[in-house]
């Protein structure tokens, strides 16, 4: 017995040390950490989500991070269109701190209603895909570092994490595929449509940035941005900005879902708490790129050192920046009205898709002369 | 005399001036809103005096003479007798659609508007109002303590008092001569006396002389309401107005 | 573009058979031999209204909109021949209770065609201010259903913030929001107030301050013109074929306001301009009427201005207080006999030509029968027409830019 016991104690410190090495330094909390690391087995459980990577996906900038992001967002949306549209917005759940718990409210309604699969659905994939689309969500957050934080660290990470969002749409098309409804149906093609629409002058744009850094690693990239990238190459951002407004299908780009043509496109026959997983998807995907673009056009990380907060300071700052950069982009709702499929098919192969070559030429200027 | 609209012409700068209007014009809502909101459970808006909201009935004035109920365009108002034999109104709020041509037929201004619009009933049947509790003021939960007003000045403004509003509104008579019904062409009578049976305060008495009957208003009692003159087959009684009481023409 | 069509063999799911759909079966089979595609919209959809669609399409592309109407009817001219005269004023408004004043105008009109009443010169424009604005209220009312038709939020919400000061005004000198039944025969039931006609003034100032605002936001916005813009276009000889009226006909260039034509009330005491356009798209149907609120705006002004002093009720009909009915409703109007005779009535609503037709048999106090035909009925042929050949995204914008209103049609 007491040689397992002993066997136990050392597999437990081999797994602690693979992680002790990678730990996140913050030096508010260290006091607490010593404190709990001295006390067997809850060491190795503190070990671990203090350990970069998980720390990285499970709290900030990852999974709660997210979704604390997207509740805000919602709920910052709702305020600042009916703050637009001389309303109030949400209010009544919490007065007292003006509804910011509204998100939060709207969900737990989702959760008690009930879980509709229709006859004509292929009942299988229909509950499935909402529940595997969190896959091209939660990997990428596994590839975009976060300064302080990182999920794996390659130089390649920016078109790894590029690739694994691109999937998200094939998920969409998936979903009204299964739903197997006329509106559904249409609402998958017009989706297919536009993925191929944005997504090429998305990379260019994206391609026109590691071009000018001569990068595609995401430290040296924040590092090099002593002058914002946005600055830089305005062009390049403009083509970034409008290709993201299409991916996250937001107006006036949000032809898959138009409520009123195709009621919700591919999620038309979704209902209860899967409707609320779908209708996170934009938002989740809207919070990716946002991430991606502070790093490629707003300096990542880059800002003062807060001593107290160590490794934490960085991620803190690409959350905040992550945000803002969401909260610009959720006031595009309550200006514009939404383009017909032809229309937004020729902006993003004709006027988008020339943008980001412009792009691309003025960033290869800047390298050449940079170099110089 | 003849404005004619033309379509924009397109063009990238146009566009370009039009994009940059539309997002100016909501980044300056954004920092300055034109919230025209009223919080309404906790502000109340201020509503005129004419304002047609629930109908208030005062059972003293009533003169029972069914105006209210022949003239309702929903058939929404039904007469419920009393102990006494009077019939007065209850109204079906299920039905009311609230035009108010009974508060501007009743000749007494015994039903009246008020600016109460916020009555929550407990199922259908309770709708039914009858007479007996459209005397009371229907129970309404006031949370409000602000009393909000619209009002115009090159913008809207919403002017916001501290003052709990009196729902209720204080109504004259309308300005109309009093009538007597007065049985003037007695010699169509045909003796029915249904005249006598609906007076709903029998002001009409009836005298048998030899085969004839003879009609006689008492005008001390009779309140004009002319369901008498409505019913007689024959147009015998008619509503005469008078000058001054007990002086008829 | 060559097309080529797979051959096959395709039926019809069975559901069409229980779903009571108004076209014949062969349709949907030659439609799905044919490799189109019939989508129906509505009665439950965000952009159909009380109305279903049966849409076949081609591709992207309308081949054919089949409307099936009929889901608010009440049989309006049905339950009018059972009620008095006076009672039919509340119902013969709720077609389109946000243009009260149009709708109560023309039956009244009819009534005092038939009974030979003369009204008051103030109670005339006091009609032709309410009437005119519930024009505007309608015109704003149907700008925000355009705007939410083509997903713009804020061009949802402020037209119905706006229409908000119009129903204000509304309160104030009818003491309802919405259905008036203000307009009786022989004039107004009550005298407006200058404190009132005072808060008009301005409240017309405030309202042109914010459509300027909505202007930018909505009307000149790039996305609102791509969407309109030589969308739905209805040709002047195709406008007059489809019989299409009001704001609709005078977008394709036709001149033609029964304002003008047989101006009634107080229309030919001021100083107005007919608006006409001249593409007869989406975006001039939707710019027309934008105009006709200033030519309102405008009206309303003068009609205040030249207001004239005076009684607001007839001398035909009893009442006792001449500005007032209050107290004399019943005996002005509960016994009204019409004399025996046909009666009409022209009337432009907030959406068209409205007719007012009363046939009465001489001796009873209710109307033998009245016909209603309302310009959402007349029109809803020019916009099945006009959605031929344009893209399926496109149904809704020309939808919204008809201003199409299923209870108007329906009755």
């Amino acid at each position: 017995m007491a040689d397992t016991a002993s066997l136990v104690s050392i597999l437990l410190d081999r797994i602690l040390s693979i992680f002790v090495d990678e730990m996140i330094n913050i030096p508010l909390i260290n006091p607490i950490v010593e404190r709990l690391m001295e006390i067997p087995f809850v060491n190795v459980i503190v070990a671990f989500i203090l350990w970069k990577p998980i720390f990285h996906v499970l709290i900030l900038p990852g999974l709660l991070g997210m979704t604390l992001a997207l509740l805000f967002i919602i709920y910052f949306e709702r305020k600042i269109t009916a703050r637009v549209q001389w309303r109030v917005g949400p209010k009544e759940v919490s007065r007292r701190t003006g509804g910011v718990i509204q998100a939060l409210a709207d969900g737990m309604r989702y959760l008690f209603q009930e879980v509709i699969v229709h006859r004509d659905a292929n009942a299988f994939y229909f509950l499935q895909f909402p529940l595997i689309s969190f896959l091209p969500v939660l990997l990428p957050l596994m590839f975009i570092p976060a300064g302080g934080t990182y999920g794996i660290k390659t130089i390649y990470t920016i078109p790894a994490a590029l690739a694994l969002i691109s999937l998200i749409p094939v998920f969409i098309v998936a979903m009204g595929w299964a739903s197997n409804s006329k509106f559904a149906y249409i609402g998958s093609v017009r989706e297919a449509f536009m993925y191929f629409a944005y997504e090429i002058p998305f990379l260019l744009a994206v391609v026109a940035m590691i071009v000018l850094y001569q990068t595609p690693d995401p430290f040296e990239i924040v590092a090099k941005q002593w002058i914002l990238g946005a600055v830089m190459n305005p062009i390049a951002f403009l083509a970034f900005f409008i290709t993201v407004l299409i991916a996250t299908s937001r107006l006036p780009f949000d032809i898959p879902e138009a409520d009123q043509e195709v009621a919700f496109g591919p999620y038309v026959e979704y209902s209860g708490i899967i409707f609320g997983l779908v209708m996170m998807l934009p938002y989740e995907k809207l919070y990716l790129l946002s991430m991606l673009s502070v790093i490629l056009f707003f300096g990542g990380w880059n800002g003062p050192e807060i001593a107290i907060l160590g490794d934490l300071a960085p991620v803190i700052y690409l959350y905040i920046k992550t945000i803002l950069f969401m909260c610009v982009v959720s006031l595009a709702r309550s200006i514009y009205a939404r383009y017909r499929l032809d229309q937004s098919l020729r902006l993003g192969w004709g006027v988008v898709l020339s943008l980001s070559m412009i792009a691309l030429f003025i960033s290869a200027g800047w390298a050449a002369w940079l170099r110089l | 005399m003849v404005k004619v609209v033309k379509s924009p012409k397109k063009g990238l700068v146009r566009s370009a001036i039009g994009h940059f209007r539309a997002i100016t014009e909501v980044a300056k809502v954004v920092v300055n809103p034109g919230t025209i909101t009223v919080h309404y459970p906790r502000e109340r808006r201020k509503y005129p005096e004419n304002f047609r909201g629930m109908i208030m009935f005062e059972k003293e004035d009533c003169i029972s003479c069914f105006r209210c109920a022949h003239i309702c365009p929903a058939n929404a108002i039904q007469m419920y007798p009393d102990d006494e034999g009077r019939y007065y109104p209850g109204i079906d709020y299920a039905k009311c659609i609230f035009c108010h041509f009974c508060v501007d037929s009743c000749p007494t201004a015994a039903l009246k508007q008020s600016k109460i619009h916020d009555v929550a009933y407990k199922d259908v049947d309770s709708m039914s109002v009858t007479p007996e509790e459209m005397d009371n003021v229907p129970e309404i939960v006031r949370e409000d303590a602000v009393t909000v007003e619209y009002d115009f000045d090159r913008d809207i403004r919403l002017v916001k008092r501290k003052e709990v509003e009196n729902l209720l509104v204080e109504v004259d008579k309308p300005e109309r001569p009093e009538f007597k019904a007065v049985p003037q062409y007695g010699e169509n009578c045909i003796g029915c006396r249904l005249c006598m049976f609906s007076c709903p305060v029998n002001a009409i008495r009836s005298k048998l002389e030899e085969t004839k009957v003879i009609l006689e208003t008492d005008y001390d009692r009779c309140t004009g309401c002319g369901i008498c003159v409505r019913i007689c087959p024959t147009e015998v009684l008619i509503l005469t107005p008078v000058e001054r009481e007990g002086d008829h023409q | 573009m060559k097309t080529y069509t797979l051959d096959v063999p395709v039926t019809p799911p069975k559901e069409y058979e229980s779903y009571f759909v108004p076209v014949p079966k062969e349709f949907l089979e030659d439609a799905y031999r044919s490799d189109d595609f019939v989508v129906f919209t509505g009665p439950q959809h965000g952009g159909s209204g009380h109305m279903r669609l049966i849409i076949r399409v081609k591709g992207d592309f309308i081949v054919e909109v089949i409307p099936d109407p009929g889901y608010v009817h009440r049989s309006m001219e049905k339950i009018a021949e059972n009620r008095l005269y006076i009672q039919n004023i509340p119902l013969f408004e709720r077609p389109s209770i946000i243009d009260f004043g149009n709708y109560n105008l023309g039956y009244v009109r009819a009534i005092e065609d038939a009974l030979d009443i003369d009204v008051p010169e103030r109670a005339r424009y006091i009609r032709t201010i309410l009437a005119e604005l519930g024009r505007i209220g309608t015109h704003l009312y149907d700008a925000g259903i355009l705007a939410v038709f083509l997903g713009h939020t804020t061009g949802f919400m402020w037209p119905f913030a706006l229409r908000e000061y119009i129903v204000e005004i509304f309160t104030r000198i009818t003491g309802t929001r919405i259905t008036g039944s203000f307009i009786v025969p022989g004039g107004v039931r009550r005298d407006v107030d200058a404190k009132t006609l005072d808060m008009i003034k301005r409240m017309l100032d405030a309202l042109e301050f914010r459509i300027k605002k909505f202007e930018r936001v909505f009307i000149k916005n790039p996305t609102t013109i791509a969407r309109l813009h030589e969308v739905g276009v209805l040709t002047k000889e195709e406008a007059v074929k489809y019989g299409v009226v009001g704001p609709f006909l005078r977008a394709s260039g036709v001149e033609y306001d029964v304002r003008k034509v047989e101006p009634y009330e107080a229309y030919e005491d001021i100083d107005w301009d007919m608006v006409i356009g001249e593409d007869g798209d989406g975006y001039t149907r939707f710019l027309v009427r934008v105009e006709e609120v200033g030519q309102s705006i405008n009206m309303i002004r003068q009609l205040i201005e030249y207001l004239p002093e005076g009684e607001v009720l007839s001398s035909d009909i009893i009442a006792f207080n001449k500005n007032d009915i209050r107290g004399s409703f019943f005996e002005a109007y509960a016994d009204m006999v019409l004399p025996e005779g046909e009666y009409t009535t022209l009337t432009e609503a907030a959406r068209g030509t409205l007719l007012y037709s009363i046939i009465s048999d001489g001796e009873s106090t209710v109307p033998y029968r009245v016909r209603i035909v309302t310009p959402g009925w007349v029109y809803l042929k020019g916009f099945m027409e006009a959605c031929k050949g344009h893209r399926l995204a496109d149904l809704q914008a020309i939808y919204g830019s008809f201003g199409y209103f299923p209870p108007e049609a329906d009755r």
